[in-house]
């Protein structure tokens, strides 16, 4: 296990209610496994990847990442792990509008702090976008990319530095249903080839056979 | 990756649009600045363009040196005891031309000094404005208090007093114009101390024009007019700038959640600050200067060196201020909020 998570629990106060949104959840990703959560709206899925991304700080249990507490750490230490051990892939792309798409995968590759030369690095970004089918649009920027381009881009951004975890809330939402079986498709064949953990939010059904395990949420809680 | 560059590049229509709304501003307040210190050059020069000094005038004057005339015992002991003082007078009059024609000047003679020029008995040295106005060389004046003429003996430059052209004269035709052997003022230049010199009252050059009696009321209406410029200026740059970066919340909460330093993202608003200010700079001092050469006589124009780096300064200072007040908006922006946004707006 690369990636647990303990009683993990999220409160939000809006002046003297305090609403319970995560009630105790215990959670273990493998790398090369795509775990995708499942549930109504409002059943903090998308609270609970949020809060093992980094990106909101739990109310209280523990995070553990590859021998460390994710929980424990400052938010310096927790930009480092964002920069050099996660991927993420958003419902929208959220691709740099000024950024052509091979400029993409090389902040990505700048921010995690890669050990490769210049030259490497370019070689890397042509092998990714070519993993995802994207290597003739390589100059091409965001505003010129279909819906579908844009995602699989946002997707190479995603694993260019060769991440742990890879975090996808609801990645196909924002695509027809061809292509949101050509994302995960692709989502799954990088979780293998590349030993990657991932875990998915999704409300889409047809999506859940991508996933090797599907943990439904009611309430806050694993159903 | 040089993420301010890539995008000015990238979205240049903005970021030329910005810089133009920078430009426009920096030049009018160049241009008003220049107008104004034209202003206070137009009537002042002659004292503004002596150098570091002290200048003296008789106490019992009360500030106004139209009414000092210093002892010659005195003027001879102070002469003597520092070397490059001089003893001076000036005094509003006019010129009559062959054709009775008047101009207004103000006559001004000294003891002999590098600052004022040499002039012969008979002779006259004019502000080379008169000379755009058609006067030359050679030309004959009278004046109603002389019986003696006076020929146009040559030019110089930056002779202005009062926003009139000041016309140099011998102190012989001094004295027989306005009946007096006494001058009115005494300067010691680079006295660090002024020493006290009994019955004179000791002025420095900034001190001694504001006893003229127009020029501070003048100076402070338009200092004020030119401060007032540079502050409105300024608010329209912070703001600018601010609302630049506000609108981009959301991309520099992408870029933090996939771990972009926050450092990162204050040195390319800041880059861009500082491009987008130093090209609109460059652009407004040229066409400010260029529009100084072009400019009227008429219409006086100085914008001097140091003025122009004050006015630079302060408005890097206040690009930067803007800039950096949005930077802490992004700095305390979570990039969950960001990512929430564009989901909402996608």
């Amino acid at each position: 296990m690369i990636f647990t998570t303990q009683d993990i629990q999220k409160t939000f106060k809006t002046g003297e209610v305090a609403e319970e949104i995560l009630k105790g959840i215990d959670l273990s990703l493998t790398e090369g496994e795509i775990t995708a959560l499942v549930g109504a709206s409002g059943s903090g899925k998308s609270t609970l990847l949020t809060i093992a991304a980094g990106l909101q700080a739990a109310s209280g249990g523990e995070i553990h990442f590859d021998g460390g507490e994710l929980t424990a750490m400052n938010q310096e230490q927790i930009r480092k792990i964002r920069a050099q051990s996660f991927g993420f892939v958003f419902q929208s792309p959220h691709l740099v509008p000024f950024l052509t798409a091979e400029e993409q995968l090389l902040l990505m590759l700048e921010t995690a702090g890669s050990p490769l030369s210049k030259k490497q690095r370019r070689e890397e970004v042509d092998k990714m976008l070519h993993s995802v089918g994207m290597a003739h649009r390589k100059t091409a920027y965001p505003a010129s990319l279909s819906g579908g381009e844009k995602q699989r881009v946002a997707i190479a951004r995603a694993i260019v530095h060769q991440p742990k975890l890879l975090f996808a809330d609801e990645p196909t939402a924002s695509l027809d249903s061809t292509k949101s079986h050509e994302v995960m498709g692709l989502l799954q064949q990088l979780t293998k080839t590349l030993n990657i953990a991932t875990l998915m939010v999704t409300h889409e059904e047809d999506m859940l056979a991508y996933a090797d395990r599907v943990i439904t949420m009611k309430d806050g809680r694993f159903a | 990756m040089n993420l301010a560059w890539k995008e000015m590049k990238k979205s240049n229509t903005k970021f030329v649009i910005l810089g133009s709304i920078v430009f426009l501003i920096s030049l009018l307040t160049f241009i008003i600045s220049g107008l104004a210190n034209g202003l206070s050059q137009d009537n002042a020069a002659l004292i503004k363009n002596l150098p570091d000094g002290t200048i003296y005038m008789e106490t019992a004057a009360e500030e106004t040196h139209a009414l000092s005339a210093i002892d010659t015992d005195t003027e001879k002991q102070v002469l003597m005891e520092n070397d490059g003082a001089f003893a001076f007078s000036i005094q509003m009059g006019f010129l009559l031309n062959e054709q009775d024609g008047q101009q207004s000047v103000a006559f001004a003679t000294s003891t002999g000094s590098a600052e004022f020029p040499d002039v012969a008995k008979g002779d006259i040295i004019l502000d080379r404005s008169l000379e755009e106005d058609g006067i030359k060389q050679g030309d004959i004046f009278n004046n109603s208090q002389l019986e003696d003429e006076f020929t146009v003996a040559g030019f110089t430059d930056g002779a202005k007093y009062s926003h009139a052209a000041v016309a140099f004269i011998h102190p012989d035709d001094y004295a027989d114009m306005y009946r007096t052997e006494q001058m009115q003022m005494l300067f010691v230049p680079e006295t660090a101390q002024p020493r006290t010199v009994s019955g004179l009252q000791s002025f420095s050059t900034e001190e001694f024009l504001n006893t003229l009696p127009s020029y501070s009321a003048e100076q402070l209406s338009l200092s004020m007019i030119v401060w007032f410029l540079v502050v409105i200026s300024g608010m329209l740059f912070a703001i600018f700038f601010y609302m630049m970066n506000i609108q981009k919340l959301g991309l520099y909460g992408i870029l933090k959640a996939i771990g972009v330093k926050t450092g990162a993202l204050f040195r390319m608003i800041w880059t861009q600050m500082l491009v987008i200010t130093a090209i609109a700079l460059i652009l407004s001092i040229a066409i400010s200067q260029l529009f100084g050469r072009v400019a009227p006589s008429d219409m006086p124009f100085h914008l001097p060196v140091d003025a122009t780096l004050q006015l630079t300064a302060v408005f890097f200072i206040i690009g930067f201020f803007g800039a950096t007040l949005s930077g802490l908006q992004i700095r305390k922006a979570t990039p969950l909020q960001a990512i929430q946004q564009g989901e909402e707006s996608a």
